[in-house]
């Protein structure tokens, strides 16, 4: 009789690649069900789970392509991508570059960056939450440190940028839209700031400079260099307006001065 | 509301997500209420701080679906400590596990799998509760899982294996009282001897939910009202061990809150006619 460890990972490859030669090593009992049949029942389970999961985290990719499509992408998508935890709260952040390589789905070339859309909505409403930053803190900081600081953006905050007009593609196929209205993918790019608010998960287009900006602080920049990256990214940055706006939509909750390393800004 | 390392002596609900508000705003009438441990597996956000409000008017019940108590391989450490971050948060009246395996070379299945009975399995889950009562420092409540298979090289019955990890980890147990009529019919037992084999001390909250009998076996999907014969099976149940902490189970095709509170009031309704409940 197989070990404890071997029967769990025969019992495994059998539900999700079902595999014939794990189902046979399997001591089943049969009955009025074959063993093959049994472990069907758990593979649906199983896979079932998922697609209501992924179904939950990615309505409109599921939209724009339809059910059948869908649950079979996601069929593929689990036994490429298993899930590594017991909460499945974090299950689905490698849909989009699954996706990105899924041959069936190569002529939506806009779909990864809608998942990774969703993927950031999803993901927003379960990050921490943070003080908004303390203003007279910062007022206190000499104007000529200002440059040196670092600022934590909130953990709740996802940045999107895409080649595609993906806010357009995804309002248009909300549960309350017909999912008919035409979308001019030559539209053009889009970058995006998803953030969670007190009424809840929000999206908002930014400039490709504010974008690039709050890429920068949260990849801990100082606010100096981090202006810099913007202003290469945008002429028409601001420093002074985007701090402003950033910190009262609390895309920017903290700062803190960076030790030494950090203070030349290479990543 | 006193810290509570036990549940009340009455009948709770699931608590899913549709249901959050309407609870939260109305506070109906209901013993306690049970979630699933996982689902507040997170770092903030409106579904914890609902969670938060919410545990100020009931005693709450964490249930766990993925610690995978049976896997050959060592506990998720990971996954402990989030459990054990979330117990320290809402200071819960009972936190449970399942009687089963999920994850196996850091894979993880996210179902409720079964064990053979045999001693190996049963030393491993036994260690495994040790640890993870040892982690939480309370004793945690196992539950008793449907199957749609057995193994052919079980040592001993599904109650014996049952009753043999309550009795060496000093445990509690989560009878379902639906688990055990759907393994039952599924592999042609009599449950008034899974009953019968169980320490009535070690009961300390019933678990009632519906199945799906539509195909070639019973399904325990949770989505359904509980059928006839598990109501039969729960008057038993409380006839063996005494009244105990009784919770209505919904996850797939949920209805509306009033149906659950509906179910609730049936079960207590068989509590009261069998025994006087503590208000």
């Amino acid at each position: 009789m197989p070990s404890l460890l071997e029967l769990q990972r025969n019992f495994s490859t059998a539900t999700l690649f079902g595999d014939s030669a794990a189902l046979a090593a399997l001591p089943i009992v049969g009955g009025d069900l074959d063993a093959s049949a049994r472990i069907g029942v758990y593979r649906n389970n199983v896979l079932g789970n998922y697609r209501k999961v992924l179904a939950a985290a990615f309505p409109v990719v599921r939209r724009l392509v339809g059910g059948a499509f869908f649950d079979a992408a996601a069929a593929h998508f689990v036994r490429a991508h298993p899930s590594t935890r017991g909460d499945v709260n974090r299950y689905g952040g490698d849909f989009a570059v699954f996706l990105a390589g899924y041959p069936p789905a190569r002529e939506l070339a806009y779909l990864p960056d809608v998942a990774r859309l969703e993927w950031a909505i999803d993901q927003a409403a379960i990050a921490a939450d943070a003080a908004p930053l303390d203003l007279q803190a910062l007022a206190s900081v000499a104007p000529d440190a200002l440059g040196d600081l670092c600022f934590l953006v909130h953990p709740a905050a996802r940045l999107i940028g895409s080649p595609f007009p993906v806010l357009r593609i995804w309002q248009v196929n909300q549960a309350d839209r017909s999912g008919d209205e035409p979308v001019d993918l030559g539209e053009g790019a889009d970058t995006l700031l998803v953030s969670r608010g007190a009424s809840g998960v929000a999206i908002e287009r930014i400039a490709r400079g504010d974008h690039a900006f709050l890429a920068a602080l949260d990849a801990s920049l100082t606010l100096g260099n981090a202006a810099d990256r913007a202003a290469a990214a945008d002429p028409d940055f601001d420093l002074g307006v985007a701090l402003r706006r950033h910190v009262a939509n609390h895309a920017i909750v903290a700062f803190h001065t960076p030790s030494r390393t950090n203070r030349t800004g290479a990543q | 509301m006193p810290t509570m390392t036990s549940l009340p002596l009455s009948v709770g609900i699931g608590l899913r997500a549709p249901h959050v508000a309407q609870v939260r705003g109305a506070r109906p009438p209901c013993g306690w209420l049970e979630v699933h441990s996982e689902n507040y597996f997170v770092d903030g956000g409106p579904a914890l701080a609902a969670l938060d409000a919410i545990r100020a008017y009931y005693p709450i019940s964490l249930h766990g679906v993925g610690m995978s108590l049976g896997s050959a391989a060592a506990l998720d450490a990971g996954h402990l400590a989030r459990l054990k971050r979330l117990a320290a948060r809402i200071e819960p009246a009972a936190v449970s596990e399942h009687l089963c395996w999920s994850r196996i070379d850091g894979r993880h299945l996210n179902d409720l799998l079964p064990l053979p009975f045999t001693a190996e399995a049963l030393a491993l889950v036994c260690e495994h509760v040790e640890q993870v009562q040892d982690a939480l420092a309370r004793p945690l409540l196992v539950e008793n899982v449907s199957a749609y298979l057995r193994f052919a090289n079980d040592a001993m019955a599904e109650w014996e294996f049952v009753a043999a990890v309550a009795r060496r980890t000093g445990c509690k147990l989560l009878f379902d009282v639906n688990n055990v009529y759907v393994n039952a019919v599924n592999h042609g037992f009599d449950p008034l001897d899974y009953l019968a084999a169980i320490p009535a001390e070690a009961v300390a909250e019933i678990h009632l939910a519906g199945f799906d009998a539509r195909g070639a076996c019973l399904i325990d999907t949770h989505g359904a009202r509980v059928a006839p014969p598990v109501w039969d099976l729960y008057r038993a149940t409380i006839e063996r061990f005494g009244p105990r902490p009784t919770l209505i189970e919904w996850d797939t095709d949920i209805p509306a809150l009033e149906v659950l509170l509906d179910e609730a009031a049936h079960a207590r309704q068989i509590m009261e006619a069998r025994h006087a409940v503590a208000a």
